[in-house]
């Protein structure tokens, strides 16, 4: 007996119950599908988290000012600490191995002004490697340039959200902003950054497109700290070489910072890498937890399709029989048996695909929540059904196969 | 010889170690283009015979010599091969398979055979052509009368052009009138040179038979040559 035959076999064995046939399918369906989601809203989360820590800049360390309060401050100051200063780069720059660049920023919040329009904003102090290192995008005019930053020009480059709401549809290049008492001038606006909406370790979640850029020069001469004891810039961004070494050297950033400041923990250091991995890690665990419920389902499906299948041969005793006395041999009912199995599984499976694949498209374009659909899930949930097909299909169809020619021909 | 059957016996087991003999020491033989029939009452053992003819089951002791190979001691998918090969069955409740149309049905044992389906259909065409049911091809047994069902089932047994046809009550479940019908064809197939063994415990259906053996409590009790069998008009 050939192998299309049995399929033909099959399929019309399933056809000729319809219902049962699909009520038998719908624990495969449901599983594969269930497979599909979960392993999509898992993709999703983790595609988010890696653009999330993209944007931080994988091969970053940053070390960033604790934010402390008055009392604090007063404390860690009298204790010696003079906080995050340009001399804390310097020498970061010059003792870790392995580093490639490294930007300190000074901040400091204030209104910026044009005619009659104002906006909050944060003013950033930066070096010409900043913005290209942190994958900051120029969308009008020129970013922060070495001479910007060489000769203290009082320029600016804007965050878009800041161009939108002070300059409308107005090109913005070449006006004049005034932040406290300062006049500069605009020469680049920045492209739109996707909302950076979660803390992410130390780091507070917030909105840069209505940060002000001006050069790290400019913001030290131009602009007073609010109070004495602010420290002088507020973030070191370390750009390492990509040789893998990043715990090394934020160890060996730590050490030095804890010299330079008396041992006063008035900084955090933020290894994006480290924490992406760990996130992941945990996120692991979680979809593990999602695909091995969801494999629970595809697995309940099969033990329906067993149940139904031992029915089935019950009920087809007679039927055997007369196969076994014109020829058949146990070799053939029994594939016969596997197969209507396995052509409940396929099928099943395909409608669970299709099911899963929407499922997660409703998902991902009805709630906050991203999916991503990858090949090897489909294939891994559609292998799956089948093989569950095949291992509970095997039981009846080994007791169809076992059943005696003599007996099973006259059974009524 | 076609079928020698030396020293058999067949034994049920029926657990706590209680075994009830249904065949004892049966020996027989049967030559090519014979037509027997076996008879006796119920539970003498003659559907015991018929099942360790039909290669359904195995003897418990003897030997069973198909065409001088010996067949008792075949595994399950020798014996399924021989079924499939040397025996037509026909069966008193015609035993079709019922989602099946009749040409499907006579194609069945071409299936298990390996036949390709070119083949397979032209060989059932023909088979049912034999038995007068060419214009039935496409019906379902559940749409053709008692008679037409156990044609159906005459030509699945002769598709394979076994070594014998073996039909276990073959009137039993039609009337007087179809059963005649049925002798009238059985005797055209034994006089196209065809082997046949009928069960019955009807004297009328055995007399139509050119030998007739009588089984009684496992043993055969008689074994003779019918001189003037039946001639269906």
């Amino acid at each position: 007996m050939q192998f299309g035959e049995n399929i033909t076999l099959a399929v019309r064995a399933l056809a000729d119950h319809k219902m049962r046939s699909f009520l038998t399918m719908l624990g495969i369906i449901f599983g594969v599908a269930s497979v599909i989601a979960m392993l999509s809203i898992g993709e999703g989360a983790k595609r988010e988290a890696i653009a999330k820590y993209q944007d931080l800049g994988v091969n970053n360390i940053i070390v960033r000012e604790k934010s402390m309060s008055d009392a604090e401050l007063e404390e860690v100051r009298a204790k010696f600490s003079p906080g995050l200063s340009l001399n804390d780069a310097d020498v970061i720059k010059d003792v870790v191995p392995g580093v490639d660049k490294v930007a300190a920023q000074a901040e400091l919040s204030a209104e910026v002004r044009y005619t009659d329009k104002t906006v909050k904003s944060t003013v950033i102090g930066v070096t010409a490697d900043f913005l290209p290192m942190m994958n900051f995008k120029v969308g009008k005019g020129e970013l922060i340039t070495e001479r910007h930053y060489n000769e203290r020009l009082k320029v600016c480059v804007i965050g878009a959200g800041v161009a939108n709401s002070l300059f409308q549809s107005d090109d913005p290049i070449g006006q004049m902003i005034k932040i406290e008492d300062q006049w500069l001038e605009v020469v680049g606006v920045l492209q739109s950054k996707t909302l950076f909406t979660e803390t992410v370790g130390e780091l507070a979640a917030r909105d840069m497109n209505t940060d002000v850029y001006i050069p790290l020069t400019t913001f030290l001469n131009r602009f007073t700290p609010e109070n004495a004891l602010t420290s002088q810039i507020q973030q070191i961004t370390v750009q390492m070489d990509g040789s893998g070494k990043l715990l090394e050297s934020s160890k060996l950033i730590e050490e030095i910072l804890k010299r330079h400041h008396w041992k006063q923990e008035d900084y955090n250091i933020v290894i994006p890498f480290e924490l992406l991995k760990q996130e992941e890690k945990e996120r692991q665990i979680y979809n593990f937890l999602l695909g091995a419920i969801a494999a629970i389902s595809l697995i309940v499906g099969g033990i329906g399709i067993m149940n139904i299948m031992l029915a089935t041969v019950m009920e087809r005793t007679r039927e055997i029989g007369i196969r076994r006395a014109i020829g058949a041999r146990k070799a053939d009912i029994m594939s016969q048996f596997v197969t209507e199995a396995v052509v409940i599984s396929i099928v099943g499976g395909l409608i669970g695909v299709l099911l899963g694949v929407t499922l997660s498209l409703i998902v991902s374009s009805f709630t906050d929540v991203s999916t991503y659909i990858r090949l090897y899930s489909i294939i891994v949930a559609f292998t799956f059904s089948v093989i569950v097909g095949i291992s509970f299909g095997w039981l009846p169809a080994k007791n169809a196969a076992s059943l005696k020619p003599v007996d099973s021909i006259r059974y009524e | 010889m076609l079928i020698e059957i030396k020293d058999m016996t067949k034994d049920y087991s029926l657990g706590n170690n209680i075994v009830v003999p249904a065949l004892k020491n049966i020996n027989l033989k049967i030559d090519k283009n014979e037509y027997v029939a076996i008879m006796g009452p119920s539970g003498s053992g003659k559907s015991t015979l018929m099942n360790i003819l039909g290669c359904l089951d195995t003897p418990t002791t003897g030997h069973y010599y198909f065409n001088d190979t010996d067949i008792s001691a075949f595994d399950d998918d020798e014996l399924s091969a021989m079924r499939n090969r040397e025996i037509g069955f026909i069966f008193q409740n015609f035993n079709l398979l019922p989602r099946l149309n009749s040409l499907q049905n006579v194609e069945l044992p071409l299936v298990y055979a390996g036949v390709p389906p070119q083949e397979r259909r032209e060989r059932a065409i023909r088979a049912l052509e034999r038995v007068q049911l060419a214009n039935r091809m496409d019906h379902k047994p559940s749409e053709l009368s008692g008679g037409q069902r156990q044609r159906v089932a005459v030509a699945r047994a002769l598709v394979t052009n076994p070594g014998i046809l073996l039909a276990d009550e073959p009137t039993g479940a039609l009337d007087s009138k179809t059963g005649e019908e049925m002798m009238r064809l059985f005797h055209e197939l034994h006089s196209e040179g065809n082997t046949i063994i009928v069960i019955t415990h009807e004297q009328e259906i055995a007399n139509y038979a050119n030998r007739n053996i009588f089984i009684k409590d496992g043993i055969i009790s008689s074994d003779t040559i019918n001189p003037n069998p039946t001639i269906v008009g």
